[in-house]
């Protein structure tokens, strides 16, 4: 058969250049190929049986056989052990075949928030708490349960704060070898924090290279219909509330065609702009009105606590004045933001969610933001004992005060929404699940904690007990209150927009506040691993100095001086980073222009096809007419290649036109691949079918 | 049902770890597999029902697309290859590839307009209007249809789907 040999030259080629790769790109190779997995164990013996061969030829010495395949082994065994570890695995299937992506992704968020708050839970337990157990002070305080929720009083003498932790060096045997608590401090939270940043930046990196978008809205319809249907949905209910969705989405985008362009009058869009300033002000002065609150209500709970409360119960209550009046003002005015936004008319829904999100970010922001202005410039110049204890109580009581909401919300949000939506108001319906609410405020709980972290060594154990809570009691609520969502949420681009904001108000606000403590704020006197010493940072200081005695480390103290603590070093840095980024930006501005004039030369190729093909087709006409006219002699002309871009009016050979039946017709079920190569415009018909 | 484990050897593991994207191990391939299994032992093939959920709309495109001679019924290695496509870690070209396939109503590796069509009325349950079919097709055609021939190749489809981050976690499947 003359067809089947350039399929096994072809399959004959493929062995042989899988044969020479490496193992490690034999298998992506092979996995990559789009055939059944029937011809992909033939290929995959085929290339065993030729690297067998080529071993013989070479002699024995080539034995990456065995060794490579037990080591493969190995490591997908231990794969499948970690794989069995995985936690939630079946809740989130679950919820992910009815709910769809879009509300698995706060789940998949919350999970991966959680491995944060389980490291540094681990690290600083083990390097910091541990030690500490080992030189503690005995705790004289009593203990009243309302301590579990104030944080203050028998606490206050624990392992929970920084104001607990010894300065000495402990050291358990004499003249043996010793444990710095106050450099095992330091750098314990601090290589968190590196190694944080680098998770993050790399999670953020490999999120906007997969999802990142061109800015045009390119090809938005055709993708919604083929791209959008979610295969993960297995609930009857669920399918067809999607296909609802997707009708209605269709309808909609119709009677947008339909109807022509509405040109809005002067004054309408006037009236249009009027009103979107008009809420941005007054959603900008209720943040600011809300920071004000905030401010004057901890200053002036300051004054009390250092004036002295006349009982304890007073004292307690005061406490939780704060941490309430916060999550209350977290809670309640998203509810006018987002009534705000259905007063302004938006464009499309899109536009809604997003201003929505960008308001409730700055209100949180900023409430976050006077409250580490209060405590680092209002707290730590107080005359108070131990300021960073108190600080350390603060964060405490508003994460302890905003789970505590959160799960309140869940409750009124959902579970009380469905009642009313079931039995007093039917045509409410069964509440959705807001993802983007949601998603922030996780992002506000996690921010906290790592603010907290250097004032409060265990405070991510008790955010991570509050995360697993939360999952919990999110899923049970999601799973008997909420319907599936009705609108379209673009999950990839919004979880990388909630990575980046995990990044960069979060995390580098926090890296800027902890900057701050450890450089520029004094530590108390009487309390913590740094006392005395005029700055946290002091520490390490001292060590380098202690460090230049001896000789077998002054390559240490040649990277500090240099490295660390020179100005100019940092100044180079900066400046080669800004020259790569320039020139990437330059090579990024250069591939756009390219892929604008291949698309055009795309669209050129079509067009040069479409023209051949109805010159062809006319010339072939014009023959048929003319051989039947001569009584059909057939005859079949030599083979010469058929060159588009020459000479259209050259005689035309009768097979060109089989050729072109078949491009239509048949299916390409042996080479799927060779799809683009008919859809070009070199029409060579020598090499029949590939 | 015996000791899972010797049911393949272990050179069998080995081609089925390496070939799809090591979404499977001993302990979840089995369970799955049983069914499929024991009907290959016997000669028989297995139809799709079990796998998919019953109200995917596109259950059936699913089974033509995976099986062997396109009749909707999949041995062991059909169905494996079913998974691995529409596991979490089968790269973007492969799934392409395949959703390409399914959404090809008539086989002919291009999606011209009456797939469009039908995959329209798969997805609204019939309820659209035959002229407001049409008209989204054509929308759909003249948008992602780049070298203009009427009807998208594979090329246009995979350059669309470049532009629909969301396509990888939503052609997808959990086991």
């Amino acid at each position: 058969m003359p067809e089947a040999d350039p399929v096994c030259r072809e399959e004959e080629d493929l062995v042989g250049s899988l044969a020479s790769m490496s193992s490690n790109e034999r298998i992506k190779a092979i996995q990559k190929m789009p055939k059944t997995m029937r011809k992909k164990r033939e290929i995959r013996n085929k290339v065993l049986k030729e690297r067998t061969k080529k071993s013989r030829h070479r002699g024995a010495q080539w034995t990456q056989g065995a060794p490579g395949v037990s080591f493969r082994r190995f490591g997908n065994a231990l794969s499948e052990f970690f794989q069995q570890l995985r936690p939630w695995h079946k809740s989130l299937k679950i919820i992910g075949a009815e709910f769809g992506t879009s509300v698995l992704s706060y789940f998949v968020f919350l999970k991966w928030l959680l491995n944060f708050n389980i490291f540094s839970f681990l690290i600083n337990f083990g390097f910091i708490t541990i030690p500490q157990f080992l030189a503690a002070e005995p705790n004289n305080l009593s203990f009243t349960g309302l301590e579990l929720l104030t944080g203050a009083g028998y606490f206050q003498q624990t392992v929970l704060y920084y104001g607990f932790y010894t300065n000495a060096t402990i050291s358990k045997v004499e003249n043996g070898p010793s444990y710095n608590m106050q450099l095992a401090y330091i750098f314990t939270v601090g290589i968190y924090f590196v190694i944080c940043f680098l998770i993050l930046l790399f999670s953020m990196a490999r999120f906007f290279s997969s999802n990142f978008r061109l800015t045009k809205a390119f090809s938005v319809n055709a993708s919604k219909l083929l791209c959008t249907w979610d295969f993960n949905i297995t609930n009857e209910e669920a399918v067809k509330l999607q296909q609802k969705n997707l009708l209605t989405q269709i309808k909609e985008d119709l009677t947008e065609v339909n109807k022509e362009v509405v040109n809005f009058s002067v004054m309408e869009r006037f009236v249009h702009i009027a009103t979107h300033l008009l809420a941005w002000v007054v959603s900008l002065a209720t943040a600011v009105a809300a920071c004000a609150g905030v401010y004057f209500l901890s200053i002036n709970n300051l004054k009390l606590f250092m004036k002295g409360y006349s009982n304890d119960l007073q004292r307690q209550s005061a406490m939780l004045v704060l941490p309430v009046i916060v999550s209350l003002l977290n809670t309640l005015v998203p509810f006018l933001f987002s009534w705000l936004g259905h007063l302004e008319k938006f464009q499309t829904p899109g536009q809604h969610i997003y201003v929505t999100i960008v308001r409730n970010i700055i209100l949180k922001i900023s409430i976050v933001g006077i409250l580490c202005y209060y405590w680092l410039n209002i707290v730590a110049t107080s005359e108070s004992q131990c300021w960073e204890t108190l600080v350390g109580q603060d964060i405490y009581r508003l994460v302890l005060v905003d789970f505590i909401f959160c799960l309140l919300g869940s409750f009124f949000g959902e579970f009380l929404r469905r009642i009313i939506g079931t039995t007093v108001c039917v045509s409410l319906g069964l509440p959705e699940f807001d993802i983007g609410r949601n998603v922030l405020d996780l992002i506000y709980a996690q921010t906290l904690t790592w603010i907290g972290i250097l004032f409060s060594p265990l405070l991510p154990g008790i955010q991570m007990i509050a995360f697993l809570i939360v999952f919990f009691v999110k899923k049970v609520s999601l799973m008997r209150n909420c319907q599936p969502p009705r609108e379209v949420w673009r999950t990839a681009q919004m979880t990388t927009s909630f990575i980046f904001l995990l990044f960069c108000p979060s995390f580098l606000g926090v890296l800027s506040v902890t900057g701050v403590t450890v450089w520029r704020l004094k530590p108390s006197e009487e309390c913590g691993p740094f006392r005395g010493l005029p700055s946290m940072y002091a520490a390490v200081d001292e060590w380098i100095q202690t460090l230049e005695r001896y000789t077998v480390s002054k390559w240490v103290v040649w990277i500090y001086h240099n490295l660390i603590a020179s100005e100019l070093f940092f100044f180079i840095i900066s400046t080669v980073v800004l020259i790569v980024t320039y020139l990437y930006w330059q090579i990024i501005q250069a591939r756009k222009t390219m892929i604008k004039l291949l698309h055009n030369q795309i669209i050129n190729a079509g067009q040069d096809k479409k023209f051949l093909l109805q010159k062809l087709q006319r010339e072939q006409r014009a023959k048929r007419r003319s051989s039947s006219a001569l009584g059909g002699r057939g005859q079949q002309r030599s083979s010469s290649s058929y060159h588009p871009s020459m000479q259209p009016a050259q005689e035309v050979p009768g097979y060109p036109e089989r050729a072109f039946d078949r491009n239509q017709n048949t299916s390409h079920n042996e080479h799927p691949f060779s799809v683009e190569i008919s859809s070009s415009s070199d029409f060579s018909p020598g090499k029949q079918l590939r | 049902m015996g000791n899972k484990q010797t049911i393949f050897t272990q050179e069998q593991l080995d081609a089925y770890q390496e070939l799809p994207k090591r979404c499977f191990n001993k302990n979840n391939l089995a369970p799955l597999a049983l069914p499929a299994v024991k009907a290959m032992l016997v000669g028989m093939t297995l139809p799709c029902s079990c796998a998919v959920s019953q109200d995917n709309p596109f259950r059936q495109r699913i089974a033509e697309v995976f099986s062997e001679h396109g009749d909707g019924n999949m041995t062991l290695d059909d169905f494996l290859d079913m998974f691995s496509v529409l596991s979490e870690m089968a790269p973007r070209d492969l799934k392409a590839y395949y959703a390409f396939k399914i959404y090809d109503f008539n086989n002919d590796d291009y999606i011209c307009k009456s797939d469009l069509a039908k995959t329209v009325n798969k997805l609204t349950r019939n309820e659209l209007t035959p002229e407001e079919v049409s008209l989204v097709c054509e929308k759909v055609i003249y948008e992602a249809d780049v070298d203009n021939d009427g009807k998208l190749s594979l090329a246009d489809f995979q350059h669309m789907i470049v532009r629909a981050p969301d396509f990888l976690s939503t052609f997808h499947i959990r086991i």
